[in-house]
């Protein structure tokens, strides 16, 4: 067998499809096996415009012309499967320049290859959005029930150190008669009341610097100090209990129930940790906890008692007031100090 | 509503993700154009979708990132005329398919009850030769 022979049979043999084209007549010429395969057998009448309508002749006839060479890709159906070729044709030197030879690689595994990876892509990108909504929500409860660093230990350690947190003020309030109000009203009545009233005193808590740690019931803690110090922390919680009262005072006005809050107000050392392991929530508790909830409890309806610590950091915004001593503690009235009369 | 990749949500973790599943997708992807029997619905279908097509279904059957609910594969499906010699060739498709990729028979079997589940889905009563 001659070389020629050899080489003509290596060509028929591979699987690039292997065409020549008459630049002249823009027709198909010779075409080994697996273009024959792909685009049927030789017919040397065959227009390269026919077989693929959508390339545009002229400008591979430019092409070549020019830089002797022209890619493209073309896609056709091979019984029922899409085929894609990416089609690269060279002038040849030979014959005055007039034959091209064209060399399809067929591509087409990489095109569905590509289509898999997109439609995948499509799949991840909207479930790690939705991982993100629900990471976020989690997020968000998290933050209903420990303040942001304690979130962020969390987080990053799986755990909250317990921390001694001094000095801080405590805010406690509840309702005079609440179980008289639970009787007297329908369940949903009461927490809807609840809902509402917590959700103002937590935005006018925020305003001063307090922040809620827990309700339960009627019962209402703030503290200012926690996590992060708060020089004014007292001053927080002073502002807000008596912004409480001015509230809820002016909501009973126009309301059918007359809430009655009393407030106690501690100035101490907290302690600060999330408790529980599986229920958790971030908590507070220590000394200046116990004397506010102490405060509170003999507190007239719509007033407010502080202990000795706390009358310390306050400042003539407020007047204070002796009052019996509570456990054995020094109490004190606080009250917002009336406005002078203007002047003239 | 029921999905399908519930029953077999580890599936797709265990046999390698995504790294599996693609081949497992190609591989089907040949079989059923090369099929006679359920290659036909595919005539004048797409490349792009059909192949989205068949990433979906095996990522939902392996428990991979898609779920589809039975309403969302009935409404798919519904300008479709499949009878039970084709859903039961397309069963044969994917059993050799995975077979191929030494799913254990167990899971095959799981990934197959799931698919057998929803023939009620795709063959419809009237539509039965």
């Amino acid at each position: 067998m001659s070389i020629e022979a050899i080489n003509e049979q290596l060509l028929r043999a591979i699987g690039v499809g292997v065409a020549l084209v008459d630049l002249s007549t823009m027709t198909l010429g010779f075409r080994n096996d697996t273009f024959a395969e792909w685009f049927g057998p030789q017919d040397n009448s065959s227009k390269l415009g026919e077989l693929f309508p959508a390339i545009d002749m002229d400008e591979i006839q430019k092409s070549l012309r020019t830089s002797g060479r022209y890619t493209t890709e073309a896609s056709f159906k091979l019984r029922r499967r899409t085929m894609t070729v990416a089609m690269e044709f060279n002038r040849a030197a030979q014959q005055g320049g007039s034959i091209a030879v064209l060399v399809c690689q067929n591509i087409t595994r990489i095109k569905e290859l590509e289509s898999m990876i997109d439609s995948y892509s499509v799949m991840v990108e909207r479930n790690t959005r939705e991982i993100k909504r629900e990471k976020d929500q989690v997020e968000k409860l998290l933050l209903d029930m420990m303040p942001r660093s304690a979130y962020e230990e969390y987080k990053s350690f799986g755990i909250v150190a317990p921390r001694v947190f001094e000095p801080v003020s405590v805010l406690a309030l509840d309702f005079v008669d609440f179980d008289a109000l639970i009787a007297k009203h329908e369940p949903g009545v009461i927490v809807s009341e609840l809902n509402d009233i917590y959700s103002a005193l937590d935005r006018i808590g925020e305003q001063f610097g307090c922040q809620r740690i827990r309700t339960h019931g009627d019962s209402y803690i703030s503290v200012s100090g926690v996590p992060d110090a708060e020089p004014e922390h007292a001053m927080a919680v002073a502002n807000a209990a008596v912004r409480f009262l001015r509230y809820l005072k002016q909501r009973n006005d126009s309301h059918p129930i007359r809430w009655q809050p009393r407030v106690g107000l501690a100035a101490g050392e907290v302690v600060g940790s999330v408790v529980g392991v599986q229920r958790y929530i971030y908590d507070v508790f220590g000394p200046a906890v116990s004397r506010a909830l102490s405060l509170r409890r003999v507190a007239a309806p719509m007033s407010i008692r502080g202990d000795a610590a706390i009358s310390e950091f306050l400042d003539d915004t407020f007047d204070f007031q002796d009052c019996p001593a509570v456990d054995g503690v020094k109490s004190i009235c606080v009250s917002e100090r009336s406005a002078a009369p203007a002047a003239g | 509503m029921s999905k399908v990749n519930t029953v077999a949500q580890s599936l797709f973790d265990k046999y390698g993700g995504f790294s599996t599943i693609s081949r497992i997708v190609m591989s089907l992807y040949d079989r059923l154009l090369d099929d006679d029997t359920v290659g036909p619905f595919f005539d004048d279908v797409d490349m792009p979708k059909l192949v989205d097509h068949q990433t979906k279904f095996i990522s939902a059957l392996l428990g991979g990132p898609a779920s589809f609910s039975d309403d969302h594969i009935e409404r798919a499906h519904r300008h479709l005329t499949v009878n039970d010699a084709q859903f039961d060739q397309l069963k044969v498709l994917v059993n050799e398919t995975l077979s191929d990729f030494n799913i254990e028979k167990q899971d095959i079997e799981t990934v197959l009850d799931a698919f057998e589940q929803r023939r009620g889905l795709l063959v419809r009563a009237d539509d039965v030769n």
